[in-house]
């Protein structure tokens, strides 16, 4: 009789600890549903890293704690900005509980995301800032990424520390991305500033028309001696051009962005440095910063830039394993 | 025919059976304005870049003639393009023997322009939409398949230099493929039965069927024709850059479409010839290359090709009612 009272006693402790564990779980976790929405697709090996960021973020809390992150990226498979604006409504009308966005057209996207900052969804800025003043742009959070302008600046003073070239050109793979725009005005600016004349040359997408377009301009322009391409799409077209018209070694190349193929042109000595905004960071870090601010209120006190960072020959026996992994 | 003198009619007769005229005569007239305008446009290396560009274009523009002529359309030229030379970097960054990954690429070309056909014969939906649906799929699949990360394949191999490899200085290999199958493709349509049903599915679908002719065998072996030239392109382009990205190929097809018609092939079908096409894609290249080296930027290059696609075709279609008179 007593040995069965006190059994029943520790039977009911048991389920009395495992109800309270249970339903102490239920009324505590949640699910947060955060969009990452971008200009750029799923395409784009650099958006490929910044989605890869998303998913490994957003799986740490769910793994990490009770909560569990749905993380959505949506994207247009070709630059356009119209085909953006409209997944970032149907984004809106889900009511997420936190969005990151590219500001690549800030007249597309300002009303939108007003309108989405208005209804207490928390808005932050990824990849591309709005340029305007504090007081007239969009009143999102904060931003995480690179500073494009700053990048350019930097690629040129890179460039001019080896030699200071006869004439240097910009390839632009997407035409009217603000971004690159940015990274082309700053690289343009330090080069004009320092006697070297500097242009835009649009090569487009398909690598045999590039490398034409890139042979018709050295006919034309047969003194150009330094190259900054904008993205590894264009820097993989600008390295076979120089490797096929053996120009390797007499042409600087300056690229943005990191593959598998810059890294090695880099080891080759064809490419004098690749510019990476660490963009995996820019997929990751919303999702924490996102998760933070719908559990605990927390704000970062000013924008986290990822980057500039470089890669060159001192480092790139370093990160080239990562390369291969996705995380650069 | 009765009011116009011997030498009109002789011209007209020259349109006629000619459709390639407008745009050789548009290349001559292009050609020459370069001449003074573009900074060594009259080099062995300027002319070389413009057939290069136009041998890739131009392979895929073929199949778009051909199938055209049957009055249909290949909007997914592009996508199997890029999905081809997807198919063989990845066997071949696999370590699978190159042949049987380009074995593989055709295969998957082949599929996909048979799928095209069947479904726009079969369903009888506008192959406009067929197409469109197909580039989009496959073109998500090429994305959800590699993750948007571009395949690389470090290797070297002889088989990968003649599908387009250096020759002669600033020639490549893709030269010979594009002129052996336009002068094949070209044989096929004028000289043999086939060529006569093609044409004649394109021009008058019921005397065609009336005929004898199976026009929907036809229309689906041109399809797979169409899909197994882009693919082959696709396989050409991988073989010179050795890497692949998931959007490669993107705007092909509408390029090929302008070039096509450009060259003389009317888009309801009927008529066309592959020399036509020949001289279109040829005019294409020269007038990128010429603006750049004339010094013009690039960005104007789209606005020129639009102008160009309008009057070529204004021209053609006032030339041909013309000489039908």
């Amino acid at each position: 009789m007593r040995d069965f009272s006190k059994n029943r006693i520790i039977f009911l402790f048991v389920i009395v600890c495992l109800t309270t564990l249970l339903f102490g779980g239920i009324v505590e976790a949640k699910t947060f549903n955060f969009y990452v929405v971008s200009h750029g697709g799923p395409g784009d090996p650099f958006w490929g890293v910044v989605m890869k960021g998303m998913k490994e973020g957003a799986e740490a809390i769910t793994k990490g704690t009770d909560d569990t992150i749905k993380a959505i990226y949506s994207g247009p498979a070709k630059y356009s900005v119209e085909e953006l604006v409209n997944m970032l409504n149907s984004a809106i009308a889900t009511k997420p509980d936190g969005i990151a966005v590219t500001i690549t057209d800030t007249a597309a996207l300002d009303a939108p995301l007003r309108k989405a900052i208005a209804a207490g969804i928390p808005v932050i800025a990824i990849n591309v800032p709005d340029p305007r003043p504090e007081a007239e742009r969009i009143p999102y959070l904060f931003y995480v990424g690179g500073d494009e302008y700053l990048s350019g600046k930097k690629a040129a003073q890179r460039i001019l520390a080896v030699r200071k070239p006869k004439k240097a050109v910009v390839t632009v793979h997407e035409i009217g991305h603000m971004g690159l725009e940015l990274r082309a005005k700053g690289f343009i600016e330090v080069m004009t500033a320092n006697g070297v004349p500097a242009e835009k040359l649009a090569t487009y997408l398909d690598p045999t028309q590039a490398i034409e377009i890139l042979k018709g301009y050295f006919a034309k322009n047969p003194d150009t001696d330094a190259i900054f391409s904008l993205g590894s799409i264009d820097s993989a077209y600008v390295i076979t051009f120089l490797k096929e018209q053996g120009l390797d070694g007499k042409v600087i190349h300056g690229g943005f962005d990191v593959s598998e193929e810059v890294v090695h042109s880099i080891k080759e000595g064809t490419t004098l440095f690749t510019i990476s905004q660490q963009q995996y960071l820019q997929g990751y870090l919303p999702m924490q910063f996102l998760y933070l601010l719908n559990k605990y209120k927390f704000l970062p006190a000013n924008d986290v830039l990822t980057g500039p960072g470089f890669i060159d020959a001192s480092n790139v026996k370093s990160v080239e394993e990562l390369v291969m992994q996705k995380f650069w | 025919m009765k009011n116009k003198s011997k030498f009109s009619s002789s011209i007209a007769l020259l349109f006629r059976y000619h459709p390639e005229f407008g745009a050789l005569a548009g290349l001559v007239l292009v050609f020459i304005i370069f001449c003074f305008t573009a900074t060594r446009f009259l080099s062995i290396e300027s002319i070389a870049g413009i057939v290069t560009v136009a041998s890739e274009l131009g392979i895929i523009a073929a199949g778009v003639t051909f199938l055209m002529i049957t009055g249909e359309f290949d909007l997914s030229v592009g996508t199997t393009f890029g999905f081809s030379a997807m198919i063989l970097a990845i066997t071949a960054k696999a370590g699978i023997p190159l042949w049987i990954g380009f074995l593989l690429a055709l295969s998957a070309a082949f599929f996909i322009g048979l799928v095209n056909g069947i479904i726009t014969v079969k369903y009888k939906i506008p192959s406009f939409i067929t197409t469109l649906g197909a580039m989009m799929f496959w073109r998500g699949i090429l994305l959800a398949v590699t993750g948007g990360f571009a395949i690389r394949y470090w290797g070297t191999s002889s088989f990968l230099y003649g599908l387009n490899g250096h020759f002669l200085g600033e020639l490549r290999t893709s030269a010979i493929w594009f002129f052996a199958i336009i002068f094949l493709l070209n044989v096929i349509l004028v000289k043999t039965p086939y060529g006569n049903a093609t044409y004649a599915t394109g021009g008058n679908k019921e005397a065609a069927r009336i005929l004898g002719i199976s026009v929907d065998k036809i229309k689906i072996t041109n399809f797979i024709i169409c899909a197994m030239l882009a693919g082959l392109a696709g396989c050409i382009q991988f073989a010179r850059f050795h890497s692949v990205d998931p959007i490669r190929g993107t705007g092909m097809e509408l390029e090929a479409i302008a070039a096509v018609v450009v060259g003389g092939t009317l888009m309801n079908g009927g008529y066309g010839n592959l020399i036509g096409t020949l001289f279109g894609v040829l005019l294409m290249g020269m007038v990128r290359s010429g603006l750049i080296m004339s010094g013009a930027p690039a960005y104007w290059y789209q606005a020129f090709i639009g102008i160009i696609l309008v009057l070529a075709v204004i021209i053609n279609t006032k030339l041909k009612g013309w000489a039908i008179k």
